[in-house]
């Protein structure tokens, strides 16, 4: 029993290691006053000081953020509306079409999702720009919030609902007071999902972008095509630094709910 | 009455994002796989996709790669989700593993451009044994390899999970009954965590076919796998018809590996 | 088997399990278990009892060997198994919530050892058949396990355990998840079967009433200690202490003195009562069942009690009663009476247990001795 913990905890220390050396390694180089990842010169902060001087870059990272907190919005919205509709649909075979139709672009490749939205947009003759990108970026979001939603109302009580009515409910008071609660918890989940969605996408955003809008791992690639840029490097500690953060504050905020017996750390992965 | 309006109300936006960016894009690849650039009618492109030997070699690569990069990535996370659900602080441990998923993909990309670098980390470590320096970078292994590290993390999870669910002392039943460590993993732990690998491999099989952006930066900027194919047709030679023709074979390709790992096998029924 | 059986016949039992100095700590540094000594014949049907955290599951833990002990050895047919592996002991295991297999079938689960064994298939059929037949499950070869209720995965399990001719079959807890008529049924087969089989059964249960009707001994556990063990009609007369005594049946338990040999005080009054052997004046305590209670008018009663509750049960009457000093009294008794009446009890002298306060089992079990000598001697 001893010795298998033992082994337990030096594997995955291993594997932590492998996953984050190149981060560190990023991360190292960036204070390097070089010019690659080599060798490391002397000690200087250069690097964040052109990054704070990149106007270009800043401006990208806001509207990347404005993007992805829009889409996650919207995304929402029309995500939590589609379950409540799954749901209301009592025949089988409609619920489980309208459940297929929902995967399609959870299991299709981002680079089919992203050529097929760059013929859609272009056969409308939708401009290539931020408008675009946002549409796209509600696109993939929405099924996964279905997903989130639905097994809460598939959970929910439906004798709650005769409750209030009984009770003397309006139509719209059991929705905001009896339905949104008890998909509240879904909806949240699905909101966080949309935001990893929007913030991690690289491959549909890099087809259905135009010239005028970028995002931040757009702009990554292009800037990493053309070689090794430490500017980069000062990028990828900022955003380590700012994921550090995000993540201590979810991890004490489901602390308390974790006790409970569930396990929201599950919701932090993609 | 009441019902049918609110159903209606909620029904109307998600179905025309059903209608808009589900069945219209797939429609429109389709048509633009079965039309030349003068929007006729057209089997050509599947044709050319056919007879060409770059393309079918490039089909089998995608998949072969697809296929190893799944399994290393099952081999190294199977025993790291095993130990997580024995180790203490599992909570802290989760959230370590995790956490580098939030670090954007073309960052770590980019980071092994330097480490796997001529005179990047991994070559100064094997000149400590006299080897090399060995040319990493832009080859198939370094994609596969970065490609593996990338999803190490969305492979340990859903095992986890499933691992977890596992009543414990199903595993000390089969202990009971005599089973050896090897064949209670064989017999109890495997099939009863297999809709976590199931779920494990689905995550990455998939995503992992179109990882063209690696293939750019770490794979050596050349056309190895479909997804490369369909990004370089659509994005540089603006050949979207050939493009569209690539995304309809993966996507038919796709449907038939989900058709037969779908498969439930039937269980013998036996007499006594 | 034959020898076993042998055995049996002629009331010479083996002795199959031995613990010895057995102490558990666990990580966390909780005590499970104390210093326990216990011998398991082989043939016979034994409760651990006890109620949740004394330390009986840990017991049967140890037995089977998921659990090691911290130390302490533990002996089967003689030889130290404290470290072998469980696959390797020739013990089954019916668990708590049966554990069955849940991706596979009924056949499968049940021939799961014979198969790890490498028995060839025919024999492997033949063997389930047999034990799907002893659990009255003849018929459900194919049926998967989400489709069966709770008493027949119930019966899936012991099966599965059976299968393999154990010499020790452990339950942990195997009837707590079923209903309670279902329960008594399985309390009835579980011993018809142990009987069948002619193995040892260690049957692990909270259920005092589950202990006393199918055991032949009782181990009656407390913080991590063997309070008491004995076959289930010595626990229930002769309790050893007044945790043995309120955890086996319903108890009225009542400081007393004892004054000398065959007389104690209690309640304010002097009984003629049927043990000896202790010091004069020696603080005890007294149980008197409630079963033994019987209803009187004042004048020929014994003690003097005011009824203040009456249930009736069917096939008894219980009462709350309170006498003089405010002792509460509970009655069992074919015979009601009126509510606020004053009402007297009757008891024989051998109703009145009277126990030392903090004897050891060696103790008790000398002094228990030395009446049985007396009674030969009148």
């Amino acid at each position: 029993m001893r010795k298998n913990s033992i082994f337990a905890r030096v594997y995955l220390s291993f594997i932590l290691v492998i996953l984050y050396i190149p981060i560190f390694y990023l991360i190292y180089f960036s204070f390097s006053s070089g010019k690659n990842m080599n060798k490391f010169g002397q000690f200087t902060l250069s690097h964040y000081q052109d990054l704070f001087q990149d106007n270009r870059l800043l401006a990208i990272f806001l509207e990347t953020i404005l993007l992805a907190l829009l889409s996650s919005l919207i995304a929402t919205i029309v995500g939590t509306f589609g379950a409540l509709a799954i749901t209301m649909v009592k025949k089988k075979a409609q619920k489980n079409t309208l459940l297929a139709l929902n995967n399609v672009l959870m299991v299709s490749p981002d680079v089919i999702i992203g050529a097929s939205f760059l013929i859609f947009f272009t056969a409308l003759g939708f401009g290539l720009n931020f408008g675009s990108v946002l549409l796209s970026h509600i696109a993939f979001s929405i099924p996964i919030v279905v997903l989130m939603v639905l097994p809460r109302l598939n959970e929910m009580d439906f004798s709650l609902i005769d409750a209030a009515r009984d009770l003397g409910a309006s139509g719209y008071q059991v929705f905001s007071n009896v339905m949104i609660p008890t998909m509240l918890p879904g909806i949240a989940a699905g909101m966080f999902m949309a935001l990893t969605y929007s913030l991690d996408d690289f491959a549909v955003t890099f087809f259905v972008t135009g010239n005028g809008f970028s995002t931040l791992s757009v702009e990554i690639y292009s800037r990493a095509r053309q070689g090794i840029d430490l500017e980069i490097n000062a990028l990828s500690t900022v955003m380590f630094l700012f994921v550090l953060v995000l993540v201590i504050i979810y991890y004490f905020l489901t602390k308390r709910r974790v006790k409970k017996g569930k396990r929201m750390i599950g919701g932090l992965i993609k | 009455m009441n019902n049918k309006k609110a159903r209606a109300f909620f029904m109307i936006p998600y179905l025309t994002w059903i209608i808009l960016f589900v069945i219209l894009p797939i429609l429109l690849i389709l048509w633009y796989s079965l039309t030349d650039s003068n929007n006729h009618f057209t089997l050509n492109n599947f044709v050319t996709f056919f007879r060409n030997g770059t393309f079918l070699r490039m089909m089998l690569n995608s998949f072969w790669y697809a296929f190893l990069i799944t399994l290393v990535t099952l081999l190294v996370s199977y025993p790291a989700a095993y130990f997580l659900t024995k180790v203490k602080n599992q909570q802290i441990w989760l959230l370590l593993i995790i956490l580098p998923t939030w670090i954007n993909l073309l960052l770590k990309a980019y980071a092994f451009i330097g480490i796997l670098g001529n005179n990047g980390l991994v070559n100064k470590f094997l000149q400590l044994f006299g080897i090399g320096p060995v040319n990493i970078l832009f080859t198939d292994f370094a994609f596969m390899f970065v490609a593996t590290y990338i999803e190490i993390p969305f492979m340990i999870l859903p095992i986890y999970n499933a691992i977890k669910e596992i009543n414990p002392a199903v595993i000390q039943a089969s202990e009971d009954l005599g089973a050896s460590k090897w064949q209670t993993f064989r017999y109890v732990l495997w099939p009863l965590s297999w809709p976590g690998v199931e779920s494990g491999i689905q995550a990455i099989f998939i995503p992992s076919l179109s990882l063209f952006m690696l293939t750019r930066l770490i794979g050596g900027n050349r056309v190895i796998t479909l997804g490369t194919a369909i990004e370089e047709y659509f994005m540089t030679t603006m050949n979207w018809n050939m493009g569209a023709t690539i995304g309809v074979v993966l996507i038919v390709l796709m449907i038939i590996v989900m058709l037969v790992t779908g498969r439930r096998q039937k269980r013998k029924k036996v007499n006594l | 088997m034959r020898l076993v059986a042998i055995f049996i016949f002629l009331g010479i039992t083996m002795k199959i399990i031995e613990l010895k100095h057995v102490n558990k700590r666990y990580d966390d540094g909780f005590v499970a278990l104390k210093d326990i000594n216990l011998e398991i014949e082989s043939g016979k049907f034994y409760s651990l009892l006890g109620p949740s955290g004394s330390g009986k599951s840990t017991i049967l833990r140890i037995i089977a060997g998921f659990t090691n002990p911290t130390d302490g050895k533990i002996y089967f047919d003689g030889k130290d198994i404290t470290n072998l592996d469980p696959a390797k002991r020739q013990i089954n295991t019916v668990f708590q919530n049966y554990a069955l297999f849940p991706h596979l079938n009924v056949f499968e689960n049940v021939a799961f050892g014979l198969k790890i064994k490498k028995v060839p298939m025919d024999k492997i059929k033949a063997a389930v058949r047999d034990a799907l037949h002893m659990v009255r499950l003849d018929g459900y070869a194919n049926r998967e396990i989400s489709e069966l209720s709770g008493g027949q995965q119930q019966r899936v399990a012991i099966a599965r355990a059976i299968v393999n001719e154990p010499k020790v079959l452990l339950l942990d807890e195997s009837l707590s998840a079923l209903d309670k008529r279902l329960r008594k049924e399985m309390q009835f087969e579980l011993r018809a079967i142990q009987k069948k089989l002619g193995i040892t059964f260690i049957f692990v249960t909270h259920d005092q009433e589950e202990a006393l009707s199918m055991s032949d001994e009782i181990f009656v556990l407390n913080d991590g200690k063997i309070q008491q063990n004995g076959s289930p009609v010595d626990i229930y007369d002769e309790p050893i202490n007044d945790f043995v005594a309120r955890f086996i049946g319903d108890s009225n338990i009542l400081p007393g003195r004892m004054i000398k040999d065959y007389e104690v005080e209690f309640a304010n009054k002097k009984f003629q009562c049927a043990d000896a052997g202790m010091r004069p004046n020696e603080k005890v305590e007294v149980v008197l069942r409630p079963e033994d209670l019987d209803i009187t008018s004042p004048e020929k009663g014994k003690l003097v009690v005011t009824a203040q509750t009456q249930l009736f049960l069917g096939d008894h009457f219980e009462i709350k009663a309170i006498d003089a000093d405010e002792n509460e009294w509970l009655i069992q008794s074919i015979n009601g009476c009126k509510l606020n009446e004053r009402i007297g009890l009757y008891f024989d002298p051998e109703d009145i247990h009277v126990m030392r306060l903090h004897e050891s089992q060696e103790d008790f079990d000398a002094r228990l001795e030395s009446y049985e000598g007396d009674d030969e001697n009148e």
